[in-house]
């Protein structure tokens, strides 16, 4: 196990000084993007480039008996057997018992979902590679498809890749005695809830561009992704092109949320190609493609149940989880890893001792399941508080005070759960406390009983409460059996002669701000104003090695690492101040570009032209130049648990089944704030998107496995009049574990939200007899609901 | 996602479009605004040789007025109706349901007679012109023809129109200046197509009710027995809304085919909002 | 086939296919990259521009249809003084992240302001309904035009009072 590295002098912020961490920067990025000038993958201009169309299986599970090229293809289309010696990708975990498959970049004998690329096509506009696409002829032998989840359980369904069964990995976390809980317990409440498969939706698709570079012999990669350094890593595994010999370029990207958090096929099978090439060749993908082939999210189906006590104090719980993980398991994460991450957090911020826990991962003929914001956590979380809302509902107590009774305690901190996570900090019930106040309960209470009843519209008030485990640490990615461990991130933080600083980092920046922050965590320890530094990231040729963004983990982990190497550095810059001012170094302070002792100060450029350009003035056995690199990990394996709690008001109108948000309010703390703005606009932004998951998105397959949602017609994503402004209350606990007290919080707007607001919504049709318990809730659904209750009460 | 290749031309006047479209082998498309026409293109879902533009011709985009009824050309756009650039017919309805299609920026080039060509049920135009009464007038190869707006729409993307006539103009009959309406649509993303349209005009100085249902079916439903309780309704009581239910039942089992439960509350509710709305209850 | 209009104030010609966009001629030949492509059949508003000072989707624009038209991106806003209110607006509320919606819904953003002056927020929502921002969830993009919109109306006030 690696040495934790995150040194205690890097303690939490007392009070904030501007441009420093806990100020409300603003973005050095915005410029550019405000301008129109953000360069996205699709707008990088390399001469000679021909574009690329994927040809894609239209067919849900067949055999390829032949491929009939069309006359002209010679050069223009390539198929698996075209692109060299290059291994399928093979994402498994090291833990016993995980099946593994193989997933070839381009499918050659069998294709299991539709949208999988079998071809590459060349144009010299897409529009050209499109026609030629659609000459290609495919004989397909088709076969039978398996599609949901329960056929996919089937053992007498046809198996996908040889396996007895479709299942390809079964975890049984827990511990504690769930049998003398459901003895003890007064109040046992099951029930089972689904979470329907979503697209991931970044507004700029995916992307890759690629060539040979003569000069410098190496292969140049650009991709839309979160993850440049390992993206690099296994290509050189895959295509035998090494290391060294390979850049990988994460240009502007246009949102990301975790679908470009996986190597994906279209990266393995035109790298290869480019190797091959002798000019640039570029794929950008469409929405068509991203909503049907690109990996998709969710797709949950869990049972719960909990035993409590009279008063709704829950003292065990039994769950199992299974994930439709469709036909392929993605590199690093593994088809396993939402049924592992639902089973493995469905205790939630409460102090269970008794858990039983099965999370299966099932296979299917559909796009693969990646990462989407939140992971496994929103499906846990929406499990979960619907329950506890029944159990309130069962014990007769408010809800929110049921989440109090339940919630681990701050004295309990740290506090191991009964699944082996450490939660590091916090007052878990006070952000109950607090959003219930926020919302108003008993002035909601009493408009309901105003309102509800008296016409088609029907008030309800929900909350949810999670704890999201973010910056994971070495054990946690060890505890879930990756083959690449993440724990750590890297920062070279450098100053140029002129005294300007240059921060280059292996995360990749595409909206969470970090060309801000990151140069705000350099503020604190170096006093540069944080406009004027600059960042750069997502480039393998720019930076040392690290993991990229994602798991809510850059502003900790990078974060802690520009802190670590500024924090030396600083040491290195005060010595040679200390020289030039004929001071003591410790009686250095660095503010506002300057180093400062007492009355004297000396400009940082002095110091930079001392340790760049004249040596001769530098303190005796000092190094010239000025730039630092380290790397930082959390102090605790499991890393840091940011936390909240949701509350949401809705209307539900029963006579066309729409549900209107009236009030959102989240109290949440996520450590200490390195930029509250910033802050503030992930929690927003999480909300969106889950208030997409709760009422809008659904990724629907008919039985032959044809995907129904192609087009924005069909998948449904918030505009600006679906999502109210949240109200936020930021409580602020700093972590013990990491740099500064930071804790990652980039997921739980979106982890919360589909629990709140369904809860809302049975808060304000449960007197009618309705109960929902699968997302998102539609119009058809609530209304089919509605009349289910009906016929059954006219019974 | 790229057009397969086609021609373009771009009709200078009328007759310049009938002759394109003269030669059936040719398989030419009108495109007016292009507002749905080219995402179909693009998504290779409908394939043209050759598209013909009539969006520039100067006799379509006229718009008149007469004592008792506006004509529109069929090239007008949503967003000159939305702005009041066309004269209104109907006591605001027709600005109304224009500001209510998509997105602005789809507005100010998507055309009503391109939507009524398109006679996709869930399209505003469709619904609101059928209540309206409106009639359309397609000129062909042997001269001008009038459609009366219950036989224009027959499914969707097909209309009474023949493949050698275009859709040119669009009469709209003028409502009394005391007549009301209500327009009660159910989308679930803003300015996506309606789950459900209920568009209600109360005429009681002609003694007139219209009531139609649209996007639930392949075609609008005229709902002939809600119209008739309605005729002549001074105000909303709940006397009223239980006629209506009972009309709506009626005029619902003569729909194409049955309506799921949850359908049924969701139409029952368009349409009472729609008639609560022109009876002054909002 | 031959197309002639103007594009940011530059009169300019392009041979193009039929079938190519006003989207993909703008931002090929004439690198005006502002215009984003986010779905191509019309609904996200990513690639919103003017044509003849109104917005317009320029995905499902044909290029060749557009003969004689006056077509603005974001780049040919660059000195507009209401687009530098915006901008400076959408900054400091805070309303983008990737920035991939960014120059749609600034477009559509100085097109509301212009036609609609001062919105309750309810019609400001409604008005900036097609386009989708995945990252922000509105909130800093509402503040944003709601603050240029106010700055926007005390300019035209004063500057009517000043007429007066």
């Amino acid at each position: 196990m690696a040495a934790p590295s995150a040194p205690p002098a890097l303690a939490a912020i007392e009070a904030p000084r501007p441009g420093c961490i806990g100020d409300r920067v603003l973005r050095n990025e915005d410029a550019r993007f405000l301008a129109g000038h953000g360069e996205y993958l699709a707008d990088l201009d390399i001469p000679g480039t021909r574009e690329i169309a994927f040809l894609r299986s239209p067919v849900a599970h067949a055999r390829i008996r032949s491929i009939d090229m069309p006359p002209g293809a010679e050069g223009r289309v390539f198929l698996l057997k075209d692109l060299g010696d290059i291994h399928p990708v093979r994402a498994v975990l090291t833990t016993p018992g995980f099946r593994g498959s193989d997933y070839p970049a381009l499918a050659a004998d069998t294709v299991r979902f539709v949208g999988e690329p079998i071809a590459i096509c060349l144009g010299a506009t897409r529009a050209a590679a499109e026609d030629l696409a659609q000459e290609i002829v495919v004989d397909f032998d088709e076969l039978p498809p398996v599609v949901e989840i329960e056929q996919a359980l089937d053992p007498a369904s046809p198996s996908l890749h040889g396996w007895p069964d479709n299942i390809c990995f079964v975890s049984t976390p827990g511990g504690g005695e769930v049998d003398a809980a459901a003895k003890a317990a007064a109040v046992t409440v099951t029930r089972e809830f689904r979470m329907a498969r979503q697209c991931v939706v970044s507004l700029e698709g995916r992307g890759v561009l690629a060539y040979w570079d003569r000069r410098l012999q190496e292969l140049v990669v650009y991709s839309s992704t979160q993850q440049p350094h390992v993206i690099r890593t296994v290509l050189a595994k895959l295509i035998g092109v090494p290391e060294h010999q390979l850049r990988v370029v994460a240009p502007d990207v246009g949102g990301g949320f975790g679908v470009k958090n996986n190597l994906q096929q279209e990266e393995v099978a035109i790298a290869a190609l480019a190797r091959r090439l002798k000019f640039p060749i570029r794929w950008v993908e469409d929405r068509r493609e991203h909503l049907i082939a690109s990996p998709q999210a969710r797709e949950h189906r869990v049972r719960l149940t909990a035993h409590a006590d009279a008063r709704g104090k829950i003292l065990g719980l039994e769950a199992e989880a299974v994930v439709n993980a469709g036909a392929y398991s993605i590199w690093p994460w593994s088809a396993a890893m939402e049924a592992n991450m639902v089973a493995g957090i469905l205790t939630g911020p409460y102090a269970i001792d008794a858990y039983k826990g099965r999370g299966v991962t099932v296979v299917s003929n559909k796009a693969p399941l990646g990462p989407y914001r939140g992971v496994g956590r929103p499906s846990a979380c929406f499990t979960l508080e619907r329950l506890v809302d029944e159990i309130a509902a069962k014990v007769g107590r408010e809800p929110h005070e049921l989440r109090i009774d339940n919630m681990v305690r701050p004295e309990q901190m740290p506090y191991r759960t009964v699944t082996g996570k450490l939660f590091d900090s916090g007052d878990y019930a006070e952000s109950v406390r607090q959003v219930a106040a926020m919302i108003d309960v008993p002035a909601v209470r009493a408009r309901q009983a105003r309102q509800n009843g008296t016409g088609p519209r029907r008030i309800g008030l929900g909350f949810a409460s999670y704890t999201e485990q973010t910056a994971h640490g070495t054990d946690e990615w060890i505890a879930r059996g990756l083959t690449e461990v993440f724990g750590y991130e890297t920062a070279t933080v450098r100053f140029t002669p002129d005294g300007k600083l240059i921060i280059e980092a292996a995360i990749q920046n595409h909206g969470q701000g970090l060309e801000t922050t990151l140069a705000q965590v350099a503020a604190q320890e170096l006093g540069v104003d944080p406009a004027d530094v600059v960042v750069r990231h997502g480039d393998t040729a720019v930076s040392p090695y690290g993991m990229g963004t994602f798991a809510s983990r850059s502003m900790v982990m990078a974060g802690g690492a520009v802190g670590r190497a500024s924090r030396q550095l600083g040491e290195k810059v005060k010595r040679i101040a200390a020289h030039l001012l004929q001071v003591k170094p410790a009686d250095v302070t660095l503010a506002n570009n300057c180093a400062v002792a007492g009355a004297r100060s000396v400009p940082l450029k002095s110091v930079t032209d001392a340790a760049f350009l004249h040596p001769e003035n530098l303190p005796a056995g000092e190094d010239p130049c000025l730039d630092e690199t380290t790397t930082f990990q959390p102090l605790s394996g499991t890393g840091a648990f940011a936390y909240a709690t949701h509350a949401v008001v809705v209307e539900v109108d029963t006579g066309t089944g729409l549900v209107e948000i009236l009030d959102y309010a989240v109290a949440h703390d996520c450590g200490t704030m390195v930029n509250p703005m910033i802050v503030e606009g992930q929690v927003q932004g999480g909300v969106a998107q889950g208030i997409g998951n709760a009422l809008l998105e659904e990724s629907p397959y008919d039985s032959g496995g044809q995907p129904l949602a192609s087009t924005f017609a069909d998948y449904l994503v918030p505009g600006a009049p679906e999502v109210p402004t949240v109200r936020i209350a930021h409580l602020e606990t700093p972590s013990p574990f990491t740099a500064y007290g930071i804790k990652g919080m980039g997921e739980g707007g979106a982890i919360a939200a589909p629990a709140a607001i369904l809860n809302a919504v049975n808060d304000a049709l449960r007197p009618l007899g309705v109960e929902l318990n699968e997302t998102p809730i539609t119009p058809k659904r609530i209304l089919t609901a509605l009349h289910d209750a009906r016929t059954e009460r006219a019974r | 996602m790229k057009p397969m290749p086609f021609d373009y031309a771009r009709a200078k006047d009328v007759p310049d479009a009938l002759a394109a479209l003269a030669d059936a082998d040719a398989g030419a498309r009108v495109m007016a605004g292009g507002q749905s026409l080219v995402p179909m293109l693009n998504l290779r879902l409908a394939t043209f040789p050759r598209v013909v533009d009539i969006s520039k011709i100067a006799e379509l985009r006229e718009r008149s007025e007469s004592a008792d009824a506006v004509t529109l050309g069929a090239c007008v756009t949503h967003g000159e109706i939305e702005d009041g650039e066309a004269p209104e017919p109907a006591a605001g309805l027709m600005r109304h349901v224009a500001a209510g299609i998509a997105y602005r920026a789809v507005r100010n080039r998507g055309t009503i007679g391109g939507s009524a060509s398109l006679a996709d049920a869930s399209a505003d135009w469709v619904t609101t012109l059928l209540a309206l009464g409106a009639r359309f007038i397609g000129r062909g190869p042997d001269g001008e023809r009038e459609i009366a707006a219950p036989d224009m729409f027959l499914g969707p993307y097909f209309t009474a129109m023949t493949d050698q006539e275009l859709l040119v103009r669009i009469v709209v009959p003028k409502t009394s200046r005391d007549a009301t309406w209500g327009y009660y649509k159910v989308t679930r993303r803003s300015g996506e197509y309606g789950l459900s349209i209920g568009a209600v005009i109360l005429d009681p100085a002609r003694e007139h009710a219209s009531v139609v249902l649209g996007a639930a079916s392949r075609t609008p439903l005229a709902c002939t027995a809600a119209a008739a309780a309605l005729r002549g309704a001074p105000r909303w009581t709940e006397a009223l809304e239980t006629a209506l239910r009972t009309a709506i039942a009626e005029d619902l089992a003569r729909a194409e085919r049955p309506f799921e439960p949850h359908e049924a509350i969701m139409v029952e509710t368009t349409i009472l909002r729609a008639a609560a709305q022109a009876l002054g209850v909002s | 086939m031959k197309v002639s209009f103007t594009l940011n104030g530059d009169p300019i010609t392009a041979d193009v296919e039929p079938r190519t966009s006003l989207a993909d001629l703008v931002r090929g030949e004439h690198r005006c990259t502002s215009v984003h492509l986010g779905c191509e059949h019309g609904v996200c508003g990513a690639c919103t521009v003017l044509i003849d000072g109104k917005i317009a989707r320029s995905c499902i624009t044909l290029a060749v249809s557009l003969d004689g038209a006056m077509v603005t991106t974001l780049e040919g806003l660059a000195d507009d003084a209401l687009m530098a209110r915006l901008r400076e607006a959408f900054r400091t509320h805070h309303g983008l992240q990737c920035g991939y919606c960014t120059p749609g819904m600034l477009i559509t953003a100085h097109d509301l302001i212009r036609r609609k002056g001062a919105l309750a927020e309810a019609e400001l929502r409604q008005g900036l309904a097609g386009n989708i921002c995945r990252c922000t969830g509105y909130a800093g993009i509402v503040a944003a035009v709601a603050a240029a919109m106010d700055e926007h109306e005390t300019t035209k006030s004063a500057a009517s009072i000043a007429a007066e």
